[in-house]
């Protein structure tokens, strides 16, 4: 085994504040990732609920005047299934920014890792000129600054995640209400309440994957937005370190 | 890291940077040169990514880093330049990155931002300060398709990238250069034989290489080649049969 020298020894163990950096992002990217794995099964769940009113409308028309309140409940479902597909289409144009913008938070940690190797070791090195140091630390910086921004940008396709949440759960509510309606009608609708009481159960089934759906992505979009700014906050730190050692020659 | 003087006239330096104790095993031991002259610097295959660290520490023991005026990649694999975007980071936002014409699009993919010049199949001549001259000599297909030696009549020493590698066993070599040709062909037969494609590029290469005046020759892999061990190389170069992964297709 080769002997390292106290310098190096000194280095590995100070290359920390970027694995600090490093535990948290990982962290973060990984509840990104769980909030757009929830959302994953938000298409499933639309067609479900557009095929449910589909139905539903097909039974509100052999009901005749029987059926009038329920076929106009299941055409405002249809409304809500769409507004559920509008939510989805930006949601997936949210996932390819959130993941590139993961990315470039990943290839800026690398930088910062390597940046801050290399200041400890010209650090721990007598024979290394003052300059070299200043060198690694403005390059480390540059990096910190450049990750800070991604971070903002991150941080905004996150809030943007989670408004459309809200909007997801608006259409939930609603979607609840619908049932609730439809199984109003089902009780004064004689030989079609069975038939309506399926209809009003199944959507109430669908409302709750739903909610629960929301539930477990709203979660992880608050944790990443914790996270993040938590993360925000630790550049900043050291970016306000750094300029205080006079690094950044402002 | 280990930094050894090739050559050494008034400002005009060859340094050679390796053996580092303190590299990950898994990672491919590699050496660094830096060429030296007047107020220029031109890094010769600065390294991967993970020897970025300790390579800055030492070459600013040698020499300022604003003086840094260009990067040579021999050609494209990591171990060569995935250091790259680091470097950019450190040097002069002028240094010239010199790079066979094949390879930029795909270095970009390590580099988005960097700018390239594109070395022309032919090679070319780059100056360094006012009196050093570096030729860049084409070495295609060993092993790369668009590779790239560095030759510098005045030193003497020719940059040989991947050519004349040897995967020297920790602590069997003392220092930086080959002692004992003969002792030292074990570490270079297999990696040649294999990595090496052509014997038709070898044999080019050996023709064109042969009429140059070379005192050195300086592998990106293992140890430097000095005196009478230079021919001994062409000579020992001239009689391996290249290409020996065919054989695992013909099976
Ligand atoms: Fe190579
Ligand atoms: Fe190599």
């Amino acid at each position: 085994m080769a002997q390292l020298s106290a310098g190096v020894r000194r280095a590995r163990r100070e290359a920390q504040r970027s694995v600090r950096i490093q535990g948290r992002a990982s962290g973060l990217l990984g509840d990104c990732r769980r909030a757009f794995h929830a959302f994953g099964e938000l298409d499933e769940l639309a067609e479900n609920l557009r095929i449910l009113s589909l139905n539903a409308e097909l039974a509100a028309g052999r009901a005749g005047e029987m059926g009038r309140a329920v076929r106009a409940l299941t055409q405002y479902t249809r409304e809500l299934v769409n507004r559920l597909a509008q939510i989805q289409g930006e949601m997936f144009g949210l996932r390819v920014k959130t993941y590139a913008l993961s990315s470039d938070v990943l290839r800026e940690l690398l930088q910062l890792h390597l940046f801050e190797r290399a200041a400890d070791l010209v650090a721990a090195n007598s024979a290394s000129s003052k300059s070299a140091g200043i060198v690694a630390d403005r390059a480390f910086a540059q990096v910190m600054r450049r990750m800070v921004d991604t971070l903002d940008s991150l941080a905004d396709s996150v809030e943007a995640v989670a408004r459309r949440a809200q909007a997801i759960e608006e259409v939930v509510s609603q979607s609840d209400s619908i049932a609730t309606n439809i199984a109003i009608e089902a009780s004064s609708a004689g030989v079609h309440e069975k038939e309506f009481r399926t209809v009003s159960d199944t959507m109430r089934r669908y409302v709750d994957d739903l909610r629960q759906m929301i539930d477990e992505a709203s979660d992880a979009v608050r944790r990443a937005l914790e996270k993040g700014d938590s993360l925000r906050r630790i550049g900043l730190e050291n970016l306000h370190e750094l300029q205080a050692k006079r690094i950044l020659g402002e | 890291m280990k930094c050894v003087s090739l050559y050494n006239q008034g400002s005009h330096r060859w340094l050679a940077f390796g053996q580092d104790p303190a590299k990950p095993d898994a990672v491919i031991d590699t050496v660094q040169y830096v060429v030296c002259a007047q107020g220029g610097a031109m890094l010769l295959d600065p390294g991967g990514m993970e020897v970025f660290p300790p390579m800055l520490a030492s070459i600013t023991q040698e020499i300022a880093i604003e003086d840094v005026s260009g990067i040579f990649l021999s050609h494209q694999d990591p171990d060569v330049g995935s250091s790259l975007p680091l470097w950019r980071r450190v040097c002069n936002p002028e240094t010239k990155i010199y790079v066979s014409a094949l390879w930029t699009g795909f270095i970009a993919h390590f580099d988005r931002e960097a700018v390239f010049t594109a070395i022309p199949d032919e090679g070319m001549e780059i100056s360094l300060g006012s009196d050093v001259r570096l030729k860049l000599v084409p070495a295609h297909y060993l092993h790369s398709p668009g590779n790239f030696h560095v030759y510098d009549a005045k030193a003497k020493i020719l940059f040989s990238g991947d050519m004349g590698a040897a995967l020297v066993p920790p602590g069997a070599a003392s220092g930086m250069f080959v002692e004992n040709f003969a002792s030292h062909i074990p570490y270079m037969e297999g990696f040649h034989r294999r990595w090496m494609s052509s014997n038709r590029a070898r044999d080019a290469w050996v023709a064109a290489v042969s009429k140059l005046d070379i005192e050195m020759m300086a592998p990106q892999h293992g140890l430097v080649f000095k005196g009478d061990d230079v021919p001994r190389f062409l000579e020992w170069i001239s009689g391996l049969d290249l290409g020996s992964g065919v054989a695992a297709m013909a099976r």
